[in-house]
């Protein structure tokens, strides 16, 4: 037997070793515990006047900069960008809802100041490439698979007979 | 006459001979089976390497030395900049980041010709045929359409400096590594190649191969983390990773390298999976090459890119003949492929590490998708379209979750079979962890599914693992005797005694624990805007910063104009942490550039992280602070990663394991 065969039969463990073997989802439990009241603690509620704010980054991070490629409208620092950012300060105070900001946005610049591309149009097409992608993973996968386990066991078939 | 320019040029030109001499003489060694004629194509080799090293050499010296006189020198450089600066101008513009592709490649290839020597000397010569055509083809753009060697009409007093993204010290590792990385590919693709060439397609390539595309995995992981530093504390935009076109290129060849190094393990034990290692092993050299034609051509435009230039056709041109010819090769060689092996059962390790390779080629088709859509959008439409972060994040975010999982369960399913019984015992523990990690989570108030699904996955990746250590080091124990070896020490020896195994499962955590951190900082950033003026404070998750003031301050190198610098006391409920210094840099040369300087303060639990986006002449200054959580753990994760394949290195060929192969259990 190797010296590290890890299922050794249970009447050999001591109740040292459950103890000791009792310590590791303890453990890790703690760290669960401890990430989950570091995550879900989270933000304290925002102040009442920053309300706005946040909505205006939320609406922003939707956009991205009309000139960069790639990059998000809140970190852009062209003047470009400024200048977005105050027309939906603007917009905002108006009362104008974030959907119709945003699709001012669009329309003005195009499809390309998207952070999420829209699922629509020949868009689909890349929705289409990621489901064909998955599926001819997936199938041809489960094919090769079975294929391998049959072609070993005509192999072995052959070999015993 | 220029002596830098001659210099190097005719060390590129006399490199291209070289290369063409490896080729052919290899190619004619092979055929005569003359072996004088195949240990000059291996001495053809390392000469091209040693030229290439001239070329390396040269320029180095040309930009040390601030000579102008070379066109690539008055374009990336100038006379203020730091030394450090004008070494990473070696790989800053076109010409120069081709050289040092070119070279690492050479140094790559001239490494494989000499340790295939003893390795493999069957397959030598095809190898170094192969190494020939591949450098040719990599040399002749560097000669004809991008020499980093031309020479100016008229030698100008200075030079234009440093692009301001790439003033950072970071640039003097990230750079290089990541190309070492991607250029690394080329040494499975070439033994692979000469493998099917020589129509020898058994284990043996495999073992010859393993070293290399371990070296690949570990250099281009490492490359790759840099980059997500260095766009962390450079780019400050808050993140590290923001799906950019020329990241994926960065990233794509990995999930292939990822996939041989476990597809390997397959056909070394039970004899599976010989036409797929080959493919991968050609996929991840053809990435490369995608990833170098990516930056270069403009085709996909990224704050990567260099600027638009005539080689981009040429480099889709190869990667064409780098691809076909692979699927040639392959064709050719199928009947030879398919041999018999051992499959036993579905429930076996085996089928994990397939699955895992299944996977790892959705990852990398999807990415792929991403990256090359905008293209087609713009070809076929004309309608530009942006694929970035919320679509990778809801694509490629579930499937690494379930690469997670899949590492999990196929460290706890034996090789070859695995009985009903054992299994269940092996599989409750790590299902109860699932299923418990979930509810705590949950109870904990975690409820968003993006969260939730990555840090179970990745708790029960690090519980299996943990687990594999402490199986392993309480057996080396009882081997010994209790007492003899401590815990610690009993661990450490299992590195050594199965560093491949052990250092593996090393890795294995390490990409959990940055699974878990990729997921906190991503879902639970918080992210506040204000501008206000000196004096003022606000609030940013537990601190309360200040802006005390703003001041400028002249710049002495590397073409720096100017500094503004914030200075932001921080406190935490009250008691003072300390002070951070976000600013805006600004470039003599590049006025419209300005690049930002961020400030970030890690702890345990969360990075604060502070940039200044702008100010008006009151002195109002608008500053963006993120609370990103656990991104610490990110780089520690990273660290654990990079060791693990370190430590993989250390395997020794293991004494030949027939039938005795499944009694290792988990092995």
């Amino acid at each position: 037997m190797q010296p590290d065969t890890p299922d050794a039969p249970v009447t050999e463990r001591s109740r040292a070793d459950r103890a000791r073997r009792a310590w590791g989802p303890v453990l890790l439990l703690a760290a669960l515990l401890l990430l989950a009241a570091e995550l879900a603690g989270g933000p304290p509620p925002a102040a009442a006047q920053e309300v706005d704010a946040e909505q205006q980054l939320a609406i922003e991070r939707q956009l991205l900069c009309p000139q960069c490629v790639n990059e998000r409208l809140d970190q852009c620092a062209r003047a470009i960008c400024e200048d977005m950012r105050a027309i939906i300060r603007e917009q905002l105070a108006a009362g104008t809802p974030p959907d119709q900001i945003i699709f001012f946005f669009r329309a003005r610049y195009g499809d390309r100041v998207l952070a999420q591309i829209p699922r629509e149009g020949f868009n689909l097409l890349l929705f289409g490439w990621v489901a064909g992608s998955l599926a001819l993973v997936a199938l041809g996968g489960g094919l090769a698979l079975r294929r391998m386990r049959r072609s070993a066991r005509r192999h072995a078939g052959a070999g015993e007979a | 006459m220029n002596l830098a320019g001659a210099l190097g040029a005719s060390a590129l030109v006399a490199a291209l001979a070289a290369t063409l001499f490896a080729l052919g003489v290899s190619t004619w060694g092979v055929r005569r089976r003359h072996p004088g004629a195949i240990a000059a194509g291996r001495r053809a080799l390392y000469a091209t390497a040693a030229l290439l090293t001239l070329a390396m050499g040269t320029l180095a010296a040309a930009l040390l030395r601030d000579d102008f006189s070379l066109l690539y020198v008055t374009s990336v450089s100038s006379r203020d900049m730091e030394t450090a600066f004008k070494w990473a101008a070696l790989w800053s513009g076109q010409p120069g980041s081709l050289l040092l592709w070119t070279w690492l490649i050479a140094l790559s290839l001239a490494g494989v010709a000499r340790h295939l020597q003893r390795a493999l000397p069957w397959a030598r010569g095809h190898a170094q045929a192969v190494a020939g055509a591949v450098l040719a083809a990599f040399l002749g753009p560097l000669v004809f359409l991008a020499s980093p060697f031309e020479v100016a009409a008229v030698t100008p007093p200075d030079g234009v400096g440093l692009n301001p993204l790439l003033v950072d010290r970071a640039m003097l590792i990230h750079p290089p590594m990541l190309l070492a990385g991607l250029t690394s590919t080329v040494a499975p693709f070439a033994i692979g190649a000469a493998a099917l060439l020589a129509g020898h397609v058994d284990s043996s390539w495999v073992r010859a191969a393993r070293p290399w595309a371990l070296a690949s995995f570990v250099v281009l992981a490492t490359g790759n983390v840099l980059g997500g530093w260095w766009a962390y504390t450079v780019l400050g935009w808050g993140g590290y990773w923001a799906w950019d076109p020329v990241e994926n290129s960065a990233i794509l060849p990995l999930l292939p390298t990822i996939a041989l190094l476990h597809g390997f393990a397959v056909q070394e034990r039970r004899g599976m999976l010989r036409l797929w290692n080959l493919a991968m092993a050609a996929a991840a050299f053809s990435l490369a090459v995608f990833g170098t034609f990516n930056v270069r051509s403009g085709l996909v435009s990224s704050v990567h890119s260099f600027a638009q230039s005539e080689i981009g056709p040429y480099f889709l041109g190869l990667l064409a003949v780098v691809i076909l010819g692979s699927v040639a090769l392959l064709a050719w060689r199928s009947p030879r492929l398919s041999g018999p092996h051992d499959f036993e059962s579905l429930l076996s390790r085996e089928t994990g590490l397939i699955v895992n390779n299944y996977l790892l080629t959705a990852i990398a088709l999807v990415i792929l998708g991403g990256t090359l859509f905008p293209v087609a959008s713009e070809l076929i439409r004309g309608v530009r379209v942006t694929v970035s972060e919320p679509f990778y994040d809801q694509t490629v975010g579930p499937l690494l979750a379930a690469l997670l999982l899949v590492a999990a369960g196929g460290v706890l399913l034996p090789w070859r079979r695995g009985a009903a019984r054992s299994l269940r015992r092996r599989f409750a523990a790590p299902a109860v962890v699932l299923a418990g990690s979930a509810a705590v989570l949950w109870t904990a108030g975690v409820r968003d599914p993006f969260a939730l699904g990555g840090i179970v996955c990745a708790a029960t990746l690090a519980s299996v693992t943990l687990r594999e250590y402490w199986l392993g080091a309480r057996g080396a124990r009882r081997a010994r005797g209790r007492g003899v070896a401590s815990w610690p020490l009993a661990v450490a020896a299992l590195f050594r005694r199965d560093p491949r195994r052990y250092g593996g499962y090393l890795v294995h955590l390490g990409a959990a624990v940055m699974a878990v951190a990729v997921v906190a900082s991503t879902a639970y950033q918080q992210q506040v805007r204000v501008a206000i003026a000196p004096g003022e404070s606000f609030e940013a998750g537990r601190y309360t910063l200040t802006y005390e003031r703003l001041e400028g301050r002249p710049g002495t190198a590397n073409g720096v104009e100017s500094d503004a610098v914030a200075t932001v006391t921080v406190r935490e409920g009250g008691r003072l942490l300390g002070e951070m210094q976000p600013g805006r840099r600004f470039f003599t040369n590049f006025p419209d550039q300005p690049m930002g300087i961020v400030a970030v303060r890690s702890t345990w639990r969360e990075d604060l992280y502070l940039f200044i986006q702008g100010w008006d002449e009151d002195l109002v200054a608008e500053f963006q602070a993120f609370v990103n959580p656990l991104v610490i753990w990110l780089w520690t994760g990273a660290g654990l990663l990079v060791a693990g394949g370190l430590l993989a290195f250390g395997w020794q060929r293991p004494p030949p394991r027939g039938a005795a192969a499944g009694a290792a259990g988990h092995a």
